[in-house]
């Protein structure tokens, strides 16, 4: 059993609305193990997004309120770190790709400079610049700094003779070696001529171009955990083609776990290894993506697969799913799925609901939160 | 295509020019142009979905926008129900405007968050002289059902609602002066998979129902194959395949109608694709090539189609299919799924030349 990189136990989301609480997330538990792609699908307001800013605790505190659960990364619970210590952790060991591109980049700064920061702030971290997150998190305690050896303190001169070996000491030529990382990042995106690119500015390239760029900015961080919230929502689907052709061949030669968000089936199915579905909150289905395409165990899981247009008018209507998402400032008790459910029963409705338990008679690692799981396969 | 089509327009073309700097402008240069719309001739049937796909900058917005003449044509005609539309001024315009509503892409910025739901639904009736505000709202009381929203809604304001019930205020309100042709621009494309197949759902009823004709302009495949009768599909400002949406989604003839199809993702883990191959973004729409626009990018070329443009002409074998491509015949035999690279070693396609196949074109 390999150590996960990421593990989210029990975690619960609400944000103070007025007077009410809005429970975006609930009771949600995750593995993200290392080099393994995890898929979250949802429909709008499911909580995917809320999910995956509270990884890097990117959300804002308040009206967000983490109620309750654990969010494991590298030993250390970061639902516990306090806020001022989260850009270590954030850039040392999570990177994040958002949605839309142009957002996300800082107009005002050439690609160099924003791509640069994030090979800077890694390089910080390598020399020892940047603490990296202990397990064991407290203020700075400088009895337990270490003494420096004599024999350091005589073979490194503490002050370096003159001005320019100063200098030449301090940085040995890292100018030059942060471009030519930049440069690397840029190719290994497979942006053809990045030395011209290096001095562009964000507006002058296209959707796809820029989504590029994120990515090789959250790649130079060299990341445990990669966060990509709807990375290719926003682009044509050409683009979001070669976006995610990219970023399936970075998988293999990177190797480093992805949290990845969509709304779009289509984009998971190609990307994730194991794909979690969420619906009001709550995980409802988690496993292999291929066994969940293949036979979905919950039934909204079978409607959202259902709903996908793949036939023409001659052939009969669409099959839509009846009602509308919850409110969630006042959830509905038990299954939030039971109102619309098709196989809904009294039990259905009753707290606590159905928990993301193992199914029977299906494949070992599939979960489903429904107390029917087994006769999902035999709806319509 | 024997009945006399509702819509059709012929070579039309719409330029918007760039401003030129000062240097240029006393140095005589001529003022430039993005060619959005570059002669297009296009019929809508009464009654029928003309699907229109393309990635964004191809120009099918703005062809949407010169059917409803939200947008004055550089050149060309459009003719609705055989008349001229381009010429028209007016109390001629206006009362014309009735025969054709535009459902638009953003569901939030295309209804006024300041008005009623029956002001905003009953606006274009208001246009068109009813200025009776009981008669106003007992016609969008009467509409809103046929959308799939209550009748009690009638005094909310948009921001009561969700995406998928804007993008029904939006239909209502196309549909309240009864229209011949609906030009639904990216109508589901802010909607989730649930929502949008409720709405498409909506918007087939309600054709069959009134025999309203369809302007869909998308990117997705999906929604066309639902919706449409015949599709278009656009490439920088031209269309470069029309013909019936099973044609065209199952045997398109136009390089780039495969790639685009061989781009969308399909929801089914057991045929997870492999790598996409059509590279780069589209290319400059001012300084436009003079061969082929496709022949920067696409892994077919040869030098013809650098030179000389490709007309649309119809296809042997795809009754009602046209297609712009000098090499339609030889290329009939390549499917989307020979434009993605397989994991193993990659194929040929039978009539590519060697190497032109596995060089991606400008990344």
């Amino acid at each position: 059993m390999t150590e996960p990189t990421v593990s989210i136990r029990d975690l619960s989301i609400h944000y103070l609305v007025g007077a009410g609480r809005f429970h975006a997330v609930s009771n949600v538990s995750l593995d993200i193990l290392p080099g393994h792609v995890v898929g979250v699908v949802g429909e709008t307001g499911c909580g995917k997004s809320t999910l995956a800013q509270a990884i890097p605790r990117l959300l804002p505190e308040p009206p967000a309120t983490i109620g309750s659960g654990e969010i494991i990364f590298r030993g250390i619970d970061l639902v516990k770190v306090p806020r001022w210590k989260m850009p270590m952790i954030r850039g040392t060991g999570i990177s994040m790709i958002f949605q839309e591109p142009l957002n996300s980049l800082n107009p005002a700064f050439r690609i160099y400079d924003q791509v640069a920061e994030a090979v800077r702030i890694r390089t910080a971290r390598e020399r020892g610049g940047i603490q990296l997150a202990r397990s064991e998190v407290g203020p700075f305690d400088y009895a337990q700094r270490p003494m420096p050896k004599a024999s350091e303190v005589l073979t490194h001169p503490i002050l370096p003779s003159g001005p320019v070996e100063r200098a030449a000491q301090r940085r040995p030529n890292r100018a030059e070696q942060v471009r030519r990382e930049v440069l690397e990042a840029l190719r290994l995106v497979r942006i053809n001529d990045p030395e011209t690119i290096l001095d562009l500015y964000p507006h002058e390239l296209s959707g796809g171009m820029r989504q590029r760029i994120m990515i090789a900015m959250a790649l130079s961080e060299k990341p445990s955990l990669l966060i990509a919230d709807e990375p290719t929502s926003a682009l044509d689907v050409t683009i979001q083609a070669q976006v995610l052709t990219l970023m399936k061949e970075l998988i293999e030669e990177v190797h480093t776990s992805i949290l990845f968000i969509s709304h779009d089936l289509g984009v998971v199915a190609e990307t994730a290894d194991e794909l979690g579905v969420m619906y009001a909150g709550r995980l409802v289905e988690y496993g292999p993506v291929a066994e969940i395409f293949e036979s979905p165990r919950h039934p909204y899981t079978k409607a959202l697969l259902r709903a996908s247009p793949t036939r023409y008018k001659s052939e009969g209507p669409l099959s839509s799913l009846p009602g509308s998402v919850p409110n969630l400032s006042r959830p509905p008790p038990g299954c939030r799925f039971h109102p619309r459910c098709p196989i809904a029963r009294p039990a259905c409705s009753v707290e606590p609901g159905p928990k993301l338990a193992l199914v029977e008679d299906a494949h070992p690692e599939h979960r489903s939160a429904c107390f029917y799981a087994q006769e999902v396969p035999n709806l319509p | 295509m024997s009945a006399a089509p509702l819509v059709e327009t012929r070579e039309l073309e719409k330029q918007f020019p760039l401003t030129r700097t000062a240097a240029e402008y006393f140095a005589g240069k001529p003022r430039r142009a993005i060619h959005a719309v570059d002669g297009v001739s296009l019929s809508i049937q009464p009654g029928e979905t003309l699907g229109l796909i393309g990635e964004s900058g191809s120009g099918k917005t703005t062809f949407g926008w010169l059917v409803a003449r939200l947008h004055d044509p550089t050149s060309g005609a459009v003719r609705f129900d055989g008349e001229d539309i381009t010429s028209l001024k007016g109390v001629d315009l206006r009362q014309w405007r009735r025969n054709v509503q535009v459902v638009f892409q953003d569901p939030v910025g295309s209804l006024d968050p300041r008005l009623r739901v029956w002001q905003i639904v009953g606006e274009p009736l208001r246009a068109q002289g009813m200025n009776e505000r009981s008669e106003v709202r007992r016609r969008v009381g009467e509409l809103l059902p046929t959308v799939g929203l209550p009748v009690e809604c009638l005094d909310q304001y948009p921001h009561e609602f969700s995406g998928g019930g804007r993008q029904r205020l939006s239909l209502a309100r196309a549909l309240s002066v009864d229209p011949k042709l609906v030009v639904l621009d990216e109508p589901t494309s802010a909607l989730d998979v649930a929502v949008q197949a409720q709405i498409l759902n909506r918007l087939v009823e309600l054709q069959r129902e009134r025999g309203v004709a369809y302007l869909l302009i998308t990117h997705n495949v999906a929604a066309v194959r639902y919706v449409a009768d015949r599709v278009a599909v656009m490439y920088m400002g031209r269309v470069v395949e029309v013909g019936s949406v099973r044609g065209v989604l199952e045997r398109p003839v136009h390089p780039y109608s495969k790639a685009l199809l061989a781009a969308v993702p399909i929801a089914d883990a057991r045929r997870r694709r492999t790598r996409f191959r059509i590279g780069g973004d589209i290319p400059s729409m001012v300084n436009l090539p003079a061969g082929c626009r496709f022949a920067a990018r696409c892994p077919f070329v040869v030098d013809r189609c650098r030179s000389e443009y490709p007309e649309l002409r119809a296809v042997p074998g795809l009754p009602g299919q046209r297609a712009a491509c000098h090499r339609a015949e030889e290329l009939l035999e390549v499917t989307p799924e020979t434009l993605l690279k397989s994991d193993e070693t990659p194929k040929e396609a039978p009539s590519a030349g060697a190497g032109s196949l596995t060089k991606p074109t400008g990344y």
